[in-house]
């Protein structure tokens, strides 16, 4: 299997993600490789899809580059910073600036309204209050809840809080914006509205997006697909205008 | 920083609050006891005893020149009464009954001033010591002994001489003396002592109580007399009272401890239920240090209220114990009832321990939120 392996010690500049070798093993009585030498390199402002069967180590691999899991080997470089080797501090700070996580259920605060959830991350980092809540109206806005801000999450349908935590995830501007399911909970009409606003930014300041997901609609927008099966990377393909190429041979038959 | 708390479960900061507010309860009220105890034991040593002692030169029995000793003190500033007094044991006997007594010989109106003796007469008037030499008052409990009443005649006995005299009163003074005091006329006192015109000692009272210490000094330098003050004779009391200080504070100590546990036990509970919540907030990049203030405000927060609320509880029962006197045994404990002082100083202490307390209980929850892994939290349903 050949992968984009960068010479080592050069960062280029338009990588945002570099995975090098990659090994995470759950110990245990058996020792489950829930990643197997994973090896990828993200290009600032790509749009990215994973998808795999339920347990592939999908969403290990999320939890990686969103910093919230350490692997057991290998390197995972953030715009060139080795995150597994920089101080827990580090790692909470480069989270709440450089990572936007929307996670699989929408898990938002459930004391907190639609507005306080979605400034938060702005408040953690330090921004002013009136800021935070200008850019976070804006946000939730864009996500189509100008009307609820002021609900807390158990007054909001699952849908709803879904788009109120990807208004959250964007809210610091983060250079990576790393969804888990994000359309999994939303109707087909609010998830082409997240898209759209996703891909709108894309565009427009350059984020990057990685998105786990089992909608193959959603996944055939994006413009790279990365297959994962039993912690493997065995599958890549990109966009190229219409349609999608295999840059890889795929060793699975089975469509996704 | 993401400085607002988490709101936690009402019922559960209901009772950590009510834990510490009880912690804070006993322990003001404690103080206050103490410091009411400390009080009373001055004010019944003011009142009971003259502020200055004025004893006999260390070679002699007796003072024999009271008159001009009286006067002499009577020039100092501020003093209220001066009065020569002869004390003595002897033996009291009525009928078939015997009890040992302690007699005050003193002329009733220097006696008076001196020790407010009237306003604990409780029969008779000490006054009427003056028109009779051979006439007494005597304690309560005494006369019960003896079953004597006014009105009867009875005997003192010391040595080989005895006096006959009459019962014209009883006194009540609340402590242990009221089972052996006898109040008699200087005269009739120094009948039975057969020592010619002398007295034991002199008392005096004055205006400031703290005025003593320098006159007694000044006494000391200018006479041969032996002179004491009232602190000097309550000194071992005080003294003794400063010891069991020291034991206070351990329980203190201890009270705050089970408080403190009481706290710590509910910020873990929090933690736990709100482990979920932590992880979320460190996905979005809260720091540990953020993550250890959240959870140390979230428990020092509890304090004021917590210890307003003990304040408010031991002020009640205070005032409780002031209208409801609780009885204590006078002879034990030297007062004959509790009291409770109140001061600020007893309040801010209770404040600032309250403080520390959560703060103490507050760290290790606290850590323990900021050490959790955040894939594991955020899993947690």
């Amino acid at each position: 299997m050949k992968h984009r392996i960068d010479e080592a010690g050069v960062w280029n500049n338009n990588h945002i993600i570099e995975i090098v070798n990659l090994f995470k093993v759950y110990r245990g009585g058996v020792d489950v490789k829930a990643l197997d030498n994973i090896n990828l390199v993200i290009e600032e402002g790509e749009f990215l899809a994973i998808v795999g069967p339920s347990g592939s180590g999908k969403s290990t691999l999320l939890n990686m580059i969103g910093l919230l899991d350490t692997p057991t080997s290998g390197k995972i470089l953030l715009k060139g910073i080795d995150i597994t080797q920089i101080s827990a501090d580090e790692r909470a700070r480069l989270r709440n600036r450089e990572l936007g996580f929307v996670f699989q259920y929408h898990h938002l605060l459930p004391e907190f309204t639609a507005l306080e959830n979605v400034m938060m991350p702005m408040l953690i980092a330090g921004v002013k209050k009136e800021e935070a809540r200008a850019t976070a109206l804006q946000f939730l806005e864009d996500v189509g809840l100008g009307d609820r801000i002021n609900s807390r999450p158990n007054q909001l349908s699952g849908g709803q809080n879904q788009r109120v935590a990807v208004a959250r995830a964007l809210a610091n501007h983060p250079s990576v914006v790393i969804g888990d399911e994000l359309t999994g909970n939303l109707d087909t009409k609010t998830s082409d509205l997240i898209y759209d606003l996703l891909r709108k930014l894309n565009k427009k300041i350059n984020q990057t997006f990685i998105l786990v997901t089992h909608d193959t609609e959603l996944a055939e927008k994006t413009d790279r697909i990365l297959r994962i099966v039993d912690g493997k990377l065995v599958c890549e393909m990109r966009r190229e205008g219409d349609r999608f190429v295999s840059t890889e041979v795929c060793q699975t038959a089975e469509a996704e | 920083m993401a400085r607002k708390h988490m709101v936690s479960n009402p019922k559960m900061v209901l009772f950590t609050v009510m834990s510490v507010a009880l912690a804070v309860a006993v322990i003001v009220l404690m103080m206050g006891l103490m410091e009411g105890y400390r009080g009373e034991i001055i004010k019944s040593t003011v009142e009971n005893n003259p502020h200055i002692i004025i004893s006999s030169k260390e070679n002699e029995d007796y003072i024999s020149l009271y008159r001009t000793l009286s006067s002499t003190v009577w020039d100092y500033p501020d003093v209220q009464a001066v009065s020569p007094r002869l004390l003595g044991k002897a033996g009291a006997k009525y009928k078939d009954e015997v009890r040992g007594v302690s007699f005050v010989g003193a002329d009733p109106a220097q006696e008076d001033p001196l020790m407010h003796v009237q306003e604990d007469v409780v029969e008779g008037d000490y006054l009427d010591l003056v028109f009779k030499k051979h006439s007494a008052i005597l304690g309560t409990k005494l006369a019960e002994e003896l079953e004597v009443k006014p009105g009867d005649d009875f005997y003192l006995i010391r040595m080989n001489r005895s006096l006959k005299l009459e019962v014209v009163g009883l006194i009540q003074t609340g402590t242990g003396s009221d089972e052996s005091l006898v109040y008699l006329p200087l005269e009739a006192a120094q009948d039975l002592m057969d020592q010619g015109d002398v007295v034991s000692q002199v008392g005096v009272r004055l205006g400031d109580i703290y005025a003593a210490p320098s006159i007694t000094d000044d006494l000391n330098a200018r006479t041969s007399y032996d002179v004491k003050s009232w602190q000097d004779q309550s000194r071992d009391t005080l003294e003794l009272l400063d010891t069991q200080k020291a034991i206070m504070y351990i329980f203190y100590f201890l009270v705050f401890v089970i408080a403190g546990f009481g706290v710590a036990n509910a910020m873990i509970m929090i933690v736990s239920r709100r482990t979920k919540e932590i992880g979320i907030l460190m996905a979005m990049g809260t720091t540990g240090r953020s993550i250890v203030q959240i959870f140390l405000t979230e428990s020092v927060i509890q304090a004021p209220p917590a210890a307003l609320l003990g304040c408010l509880m031991a002020y009640i029962v205070a005032r409780l114990i002031e209208a409801y006197p609780i009885e204590m045994p006078s002879d034990i404990y030297m007062v004959s009832r509790m009291t409770v002082t109140l001061t600020q100083e007893v309040f801010v202490y209770a404040v600032g321990f309250a403080i520390l307390v959560n703060l103490a209980a507050g760290v290790y929850p606290a850590y323990k939120a900021s050490r959790l892994d955040p894939v594991a939290a955020i899993a947690t349903e």
